[in-house]
């Protein structure tokens, strides 16, 4: 009688599956049927209609005035509680290190919205006021001016350099997901005669930005 | 990333979720589990009815008591898995009524709210009565005299009057005072009924089984009654806006219910038939038969407790009644078929008071009407429970045939839903149809009372729909999510 109980008795399975269900929610949008969830998962439909009313019996799911569709309901945040400070957790660890290793600002840039937005910047390596602003001028600082040019840089562009005027300039790293899409930069704040060897700067963080790759893109 | 993480960080716009429900004024999602599972115990009050149903199932099967329950407890355990379809998906406080008009329209809606109308408010009678009653015979064994159908009546009204006091106060205190109540009175009853077992003799014992079948008639008959001894197990239902996760708990509550309920009422059947033969009683149609009982196992102070707990387990059920009846006239109010006036809340207190103000009278009447016309009280209550049982039974065949159209529409019909509601819905079909002949057979009164309330029923049919159309095309209204449901909600 627990919750998941009578979904079919192999739990790990259920499991999966039921987050495949609110993944498919999540992906079609509010107002997906049970029906459509099974097609689009391949699950028995009397399976589908078990789970999608365990889900909503646990409040995860949320079915619409219509009785037929559904919508992600408010417990959903749970599940990003757990999963999110362990993301946040990771990616502050990542930056860290490198921080810690190389003698350069590392400033972390995400693309998530399709516009640029700073979400940690190195404070030992303040970046100019208009850079911080809302939206910022991310290239009034030649420190990050690098990840401003991320966007435009084609798929197979792993880095992209930047020298600005005072002898002092950036390489911004792009953090694609497996579809090429752009989510996140890393950018190294460094002084211009550094940038003579782009490669072998990358070459410092490459593994960096493999690890962030794999937690920010993570499903 | 996943469609899952760009959902909870950017959640999305859901149109047609708005900020109310047309059911608020009621409170929302903060009545617990025991206390939803008090309001289904309270309604299907196992302790009075495992105390009066065998002497009632007797008189239409004679010794085929065990055979009628298990009948019934398949068929309620149906009916059951029919309203379950709904309450998995729907909070609605109008219930039965609610889910028929979602699934066939809102003309069944219109005979099932009749119906579970009927159904409820003819328990509360029948529990005010018991109530009533069972308090006389306390009174009268402890040495008080005060059997006479005034003292009866008086009594009436004032546990009516303790009814409206309580509902209106909220279905809290009266669903936790409802379930201590219920659960002493079972634990008592399986004290006498194990006292008895262990004095009655192997012949006695065996007895019970080696009953014959009684005609088809008397089985039918027999366990139409016995349903009765089941229904208001679904009336958790009618909670399913107040309660904290309805569409967990209200299920959950139907079906713990029912397998409880139907364990004591085997073993309560099972004992007053063998302790009948053990000690020379008669249970068919004997109103004391738990006190004889008692007497006969030599415990009679179990069997004067037993009344109190009968008596209470009488009120706790008209009081559940009362509280499904009034969710169902007042959805009725807010939808606009019957007067908007009983769809009013109290405002303090998010209690259904429109409602009340006008069915807890209406039950206090009826049976006073009938007292006062002569009938015994144990007759009256017989009266009362038969008419109920119809209404009930009608409510529970078309909840039947409404929950595979439903899942039809919205597109999750399975085929066993299909062949198990068909089936119910097939075999209450007969049941009610040989209780008709029976009861017309047998209790005249009771027909006729039925057949009022056709009429009755038929005539506010013409009324809504020629003069409150757009009442009638409004049914079926039920708590929808709103916004604070949703994934980012607030």
């Amino acid at each position: 009688m627990s919750p998941g109980g009578d979904a079919g008795g192999r739990q790990p399975h259920a499991v999966r599956s039921a987050l495949s269900v609110l993944e498919e929610v999540a992906r079609a949008g509010p107002g997906i049927t049970a029906k459509q969830i099974s097609a689009a998962l391949g699950l028995p439909r009397a399976t589908t209609y078990r789970l999608v009313n365990l889900l909503v019996q646990d409040e995860y799911l949320v079915r619409l005035p219509d009785l037929s569709g559904f919508a992600l309901g408010h417990r959903v945040t749970l599940l990003a509680s757990n999963a999110v400070p362990d993301r946040e957790r990771e990616t502050a660890e990542i930056l860290a290190g490198m921080r810690a290793r190389i003698r350069a600002g590392v400033h972390l840039a995400s693309f998530r919205h399709g516009h640029l937005e700073l979400v940690d910047v190195d404070p030992d390596f303040p970046l100019a006021a208009a850079a911080l602003g809302d939206p910022p001028e991310i290239g009034a600082d030649p420190g990050a001016a690098a990840l401003d040019l991320l966007p435009a840089a084609g798929a197979v562009e792993r880095y992209v350099v930047c020298v600005g005027q005072p002898g002092y300039g950036s390489l911004a790293a792009a953090v694609r997901d497996d579809a090429g899409v752009l989510v996140a930069g890393v950018a190294l704040a460094v002084p211009a005669p550094r940038l003579e060897d782009p490669a072998g700067l990358f070459a410092l963080i490459h593994d960096d930005v493999e690890r962030l790759r794999m937690v920010l893109t993570r499903g | 990333m996943s469609a899952l993480d760009r959902a909870i960080v950017d959640p999305p716009r859901v149109a047609g979720v708005g900020e109310r429900s047309p059911m608020a004024g009621l409170e929302r999602r903060t009545v617990g589990f025991v206390d939803v599972l008090a309001q289904s115990v309270g309604a299907t009050a196992p302790a009075a009815a495992a105390a009066t149903l065998p002497a009632l199932i007797a008189v239409r099967s004679g010794h085929s008591l065990l055979v009628c329950l298990v009948l019934a407890w398949i068929l309620v355990a149906g009916v059951g898995g029919a309203v379950g379809q709904f309450t998995r998906r729907m909070a609605a406080p109008g219930s039965l009524y609610t889910f028929v008009t979602k699934g066939i329209g809102p003309s069944a809606g219109f005979v099932t709210a009749a119906g579970q109308a009927v159904g409820y408010a003819f328990v509360a009678m029948f529990g005010l009565v018991g109530a009533a009653l069972s308090v006389q015979t306390f009174l009268a064994s402890v040495g008080a005299a005060a059997s006479s159908a005034a003292v009866t009546g008086l009594g009436v009204v004032a546990l009516g009057a303790v009814c409206f006091v309580v509902l209106r106060r909220g279905i809290r205190i009266s669903a936790r005072v409802t379930l201590v109540v219920e659960v002493v009175s079972v634990v008592l009853l399986l004290v006498l009924l194990v006292t008895v077992l262990s004095r009655a003799g192997a012949e006695a014992l065996a007895a019970p089984f080696r009953a014959g079948l009684p005609g088809p008639d008397g089985l039918v008959a027999g366990t139409a009654v016995a349903i009765t001894a089941f229904v208001g197990f679904e009336t958790a239902a009618s909670l399913g806006r107040e309660a904290e996760r309805p569409f967990l708990t209200v299920p959950r509550t139907m079906r713990w219910t029912l397998i409880v309920v139907g364990f004591a009422y085997l073993l309560s059947a099972y004992t007053q038939e063998a302790g009948g033969v053990s000690f020379g009683l008669q249970v068919a149609d004997n109103d004391v038969a738990l006190s004889a009982l008692s007497d006969g196992a030599g415990v009679p102070l179990l069997g004067r407790l037993l009344d109190l707990g009968q008596a209470t387990s009488f009120l706790a059920c008209a009081i559940a009644s009362l509280t499904a009846l009034a969710r169902v006239v007042f959805s009725l109010g807010r939808e606009g078929v019957l007067p908007r006036a009983v769809g009013f809340t109290d405002p303090l207190r998010s209690t259904p008071l429109g409602a009340l103000a006008v069915v807890v009278p209406v039950t206090v009447a009826l049976p006073l009407v009938l007292l006062a016309g002569g009938l015994s009280p144990w007759r009256a209550m017989s009266v009362l429970i038969a008419v109920s049982a119809v209404g009930y039974i009608v409510a529970y065949v078309l909840v039947a045939v409404a929950a595979p159209a439903f899942l039809h529409r919205i597109g999750e019909l399975t085929r066993s839903v299909l062949w198990g509601c068909g089936a119910v819905a097939v075999a209450l079909t007969g049941v009610l149809g040989v209780y008709l002949a029976v009861v017309g057979g047998t209790d005249p009164l009771a027909l006729s009372l039925v057949g009022v309330v056709v009429l009755g029923g038929g005539s506010g049919y013409l009324y809504v729909r020629m003069r409150q159309p757009e009442g009638f095309a409004r049914m079926g209204l039920f708590d929808e999510p709103i916004s604070d449901d949703l994934l980012g909600g607030r």
